[in-house]
């Protein structure tokens, strides 16, 4: 009863014409920044920070809200056209979502994009208006271990990412891990791999990596290709180019799947969309009935991570809002902003703001709906770039891809990184190592080593801290159980064999 | 093509003198180079002042925020470096600044390569337990320590931070041990405590402030030389019964190397004006900072200081300093 009151008020402030303008103006700044790679949400709030003092701070929160959560809409649209990974969130989008783009699918792979954020987007807000405290609550209760093991369970995964080779994937996911080792320890404040390099000090960006193998080797491998290269097929027709009932049908569960692991990794401090993106990936494969196809261009392996990343901006404000903890870099930027409207976010910011609390949580129900409104119409639209010749479609690609590099530091080293990983990529694909354990490893590495060292400095070195605590012992079995599961395929497989022959 | 260019350099290091003589004044957009990325504390920092400079009409030009991050402040550092005899641009250091070359061979430029302009804020830390935390004193918490020695933990920041820092005094100072865990964000410290995963942290009195009032935390003492504002009734490290040293979390104002006597004087006169203003006074009060201003003299040996007492501290916390 209280939460339906709350949530009257919220829409009438969130209704006020000023609120909506402003609700309008946020989602569409958030589709354009999340479509551009690079220029991510933090700097777009940070730089239009100053403008928001003499706004209304209902209206200012509620814009700044729809930069956040409409960049994840636009992320996926280089994803799925050209392999540049917008944002490190959408990274796991561009495994199919990319495919589906050769497969003439670019339209259906954009809509179910559009769609699925828009279901775990609403979900999202769902938990961040009725399970916020007890959530919160459970987030505080995860610490070192649990991230060790939650952390551990993704890695896993890397089982689930390998094509033929287990072992060509685990070398790959390897030299992710290592990668993300690369800087100034933490614990130690000691150079890591950095070869001399000032520029190495605080590590290589993750996007640049993802980059780098992903689209800069794909333009290389199909320029190498010298015959005559056949323009990407784009139906015609806006009904081709939308999701049909049968895609909307087979997405069922990543919906599901999405919303629910976007929400509660969102909602750890030290969780972020990319871990949310990737483990809602790997859950939708371990129970796909036709996981072999992951990685080919199926539709629910856009629509799962796409969810995952969306549903995560609802999970990442319920610690910013009910305790003033920021758990990345975009709510920490929030929270900047409500200090300096002179709000003290923490854990009486809702109680005694509730008009700017609901206003929000109802800005975000319209703002998600806007934002459907506003991308599908674009999909026919941009699924269009594909038809560009070659001689034009790659050179845009390394294009957007060097401008979304450099627009994130400013630095020609960077740059540079992103030829040597390019040319890494393009060796791997030669080799055929699959580049997706890499970017996990990499995505991964860091906080895991950081997490299993905290872990170990609490316990005094005892290893059994990580099993001796329930969720983390949860976590830890479930993450041996999916490396075991293609042993017992194997060792079906062997059995089968060996009964034929006997 | 390269005559002409050097043509063009000779014309402007002939007029360059002339122009000064008048005393100096920013002809063009000033840009202020921070090491974070958008939202970090710099950033942050660095576009308040914009906005302040605009407001109380501070200068004829626009002061606008460049980012450099990277190498743990060295990328800012070097690129300043780089602009020897800009007159138009300048850096905003934090201690990180101090500290990175201190440890890492990798940053070359320190900040005594750069021109120093003026000190802004000294930042204060109270030492905050959760609110059901059987430590009513920090002398209850260090008795604790002592019976079990290496078993309480804190959270904090990196192992050059101030957080450990302050630690490592205390730890110096009465002879006991504790845990000392890392975490990379602040909000990832602050879950910890609140989670009851770590025992202890040294937190900035306005990230406290609000977990103080809903009853989750409770502070012990202030790592400040005098009581803050707000806590009127916390003691500080030295009225608690600590004498340590009070090591600050400063942030301040260089130039590039190389640039004439009157833009020192020209930045350090106007910083001051700055910390004058009423839009300054009311945002170092909301943040709960201490204004610190010092002349470009002062800072020089302000941080001449600071670098010798940080080595000290760093190679008696194990950690192998590089300068």
């Amino acid at each position: 009863m209280e939460i339906l009151a709350g949530l009257l008020n919220g829409f009438a402030v969130a209704l006020e014409p000023a609120n909506l303008f402003w609700c309008f103006v946020g989602v569409l700044l958030g589709t354009v920044v999340g479509i551009l790679p690079g220029l991510g949400p933090p700097a777009t709030i940070a730089m239009l920070l100053p403008l928001t003092f003499n706004m209304n701070p209902a209206g200012a929160i509620i814009m700044l809200a729809g930069i956040y959560y409409g960049a994840k809409y636009g992320g996926s649209t280089t994803s799925i056209l050209m392999n540049v990974p917008g944002e490190s969130a959408s990274v796991v989008t561009c495994l199919d979502g990319y495919q589906m783009a050769r497969k003439g699918r670019a339209g259906p792979a954009l809509g179910i994009a559009a769609i699925a954020s828009f279901v775990a987007g609403t979900v999202g807000v769902l938990g961040l208006m009725l399970v916020a405290p007890p959530i919160a609550k459970f987030a505080l209760s995860f610490s070192s271990p649990e991230y060790f093991a939650l952390m551990s369970l993704g890695l896993a995964l890397v089982v689930l990412l390998a094509g033929r080779s287990i072992v060509k994937a685990l070398l790959a996911a390897l030299v992710g891990l290592w990668i993300a080792s690369v800087g100034t320890d933490l614990f130690s404040s000691t150079s890591r791999f950095t070869f001399g390099q000032m520029e190495l000090l605080s590590g290589i960006d993750f996007v640049v990596v993802a980059i780098g193998v992903f689209a800069l080797a794909e333009v290389m491998v199909n320029m190498e290709a010298r015959e005559e290269t056949q323009l990407l097929p784009v139906p015609k027709g806006l009904r081709n180019l939308l999701p049909t009932l049968q895609d909307l049908k087979d997405c069922r569960f990543a919906f599901v799947n999405g919303s629910v692991i976007g929400f509660l990794v969102g909602a750890l401090p030290g969780g972020g969309s990319t871990i949310a993106s990737f483990l809602s990936y790997g859950l939708e494969k371990a129970v796909s009935p036709r996981r072999e196809q992951f990685g080919t261009g199926v539709i629910e392996g856009v629509a799962a991570p796409e969810g995952a990343n969306n549903s995560e901006t609802g999970g990442a404000l319920v610690p910013l809002l009910t305790l003033g903890i920021p758990g990345s870099g975009t709510t920490a930027i929030l929270l900047a902003a409500l200090v300096l409207w002179g709000f003290k976010p923490g854990p009486l910011f809702i109680p005694e703001h509730p008009a700017l609390f609901w206003g929000l949580v109802a800005s975000m129900y319209i703002g998600n709906v806007m934002l459907l409104i506003l991308n599908l119409p674009l999909v026919p639209l941009f699924a269009q770039v594909l038809r560009m010749p070659v001689y034009l479609l790659y050179p845009l690609i390394l294009g957007v891809s060097m401008v979304g590099v450099y627009s994130v530091s400013g630095s020609l080293f960077d740059l540079l990184l992103l030829m040597v990983f390019g040319l890494l990529g393009y060796l791997m694909r030669k080799l055929d190592y699959p580049s997706a354990p890499l970017i996990l490893g990499l995505a991964l590495g860091a906080g895991m080593e950081r997490a299993l060292r905290q872990s170990l400095m609490m316990s005094e070195g005892k290893l059994s801290i990580l099993v001796s605590r329930p969720i983390s012992a949860v976590m830890l079995s479930l993450a041996v159980l999916v490396l075991l599961i293609p042993m017992f395929g194997k060792l079906n497989a062997w059995r089968l064999r060996a009964l034929e022959q006997g | 093509m390269t005559s002409r260019m050097s043509l063009i350099a000779l014309a402007a290091s002939l007029c360059a003198p002339l122009s000064f003589a008048q005393g100096f004044k920013p002809a063009r957009t000033v840009d202020l180079v921070v090491h974070t990325g958008p939202g970090g504390g710099s950033d942050v920092l660095a576009r308040a002042i914009a906005i302040m400079v605009e407001k109380e009409k501070l200068l004829p030009v626009r002061l606008q925020v460049i980012n450099r991050p990277g190498g743990n402040g060295a990328v800012a550092a070097a690129h300043l470096a780089e602009k020897r005899g800009d007159p138009n641009t300048l850096g905003l250091f934090t201690g990180v600044w101090l500290q990175t070359p201190l440890v890492s061979a990798e940053a070359k430029v320190t900040l005594r390569d750069l021109t120093p302009i003026a000190r802004l804020v000294l930042e204060p830390a109270v030492i905050a337990v959760k609110a059901d935390a059987p430590y009513k004193t920090l002398a209850d918490f260090i008795e604790a320590a002592k019976k079990n020695p290496g078993q309480l933990k804190q959270s904090g920041g990196s192992n050059t931070s101030r957080d450990n820092v302050v630690r490592q005094l205390l730890q110096k100072s009465t002879g006991t041990r504790w845990a000392y865990i890392s975490f990379p964000g602040g909000g990832e410290r602050i879950a910890a405590l609140l989670g009851g995963h770590v025992n202890i942290m040294v937190i900035e009195p306005e990230e406290a402030g609000e977990h103080i009032r809903a009853g989750n935390m409770r502070v012990l003492a202030q790592v400040s030389e005098k009581r803050l504002a707000k806590f009127p009734q916390v003691p500080t490290l030295k009225e608690a019964g600590f004498d340590v040293p009070v090591v600050p979390q400063v942030r301040g104002v260089v130039a590039p190397p190389g640039i004439p006597k009157e833009n020192v004087e020209f930045w350090q006169d106007f910083f001051l004006r700055l910390s004058r203003t009423p839009s300054w006074r009311k945002y170092i009060e909301d943040n709960q900072f201490e204004d610190g201003y010092q002349n470009a003299a002062d800072l020089a040996k302000f941080y001449d200081e600071f670098t010798d007492r940080m080595r000290e501290i760093l190679k008696d916390a194990g950690v192998k300093t590089v300068r």
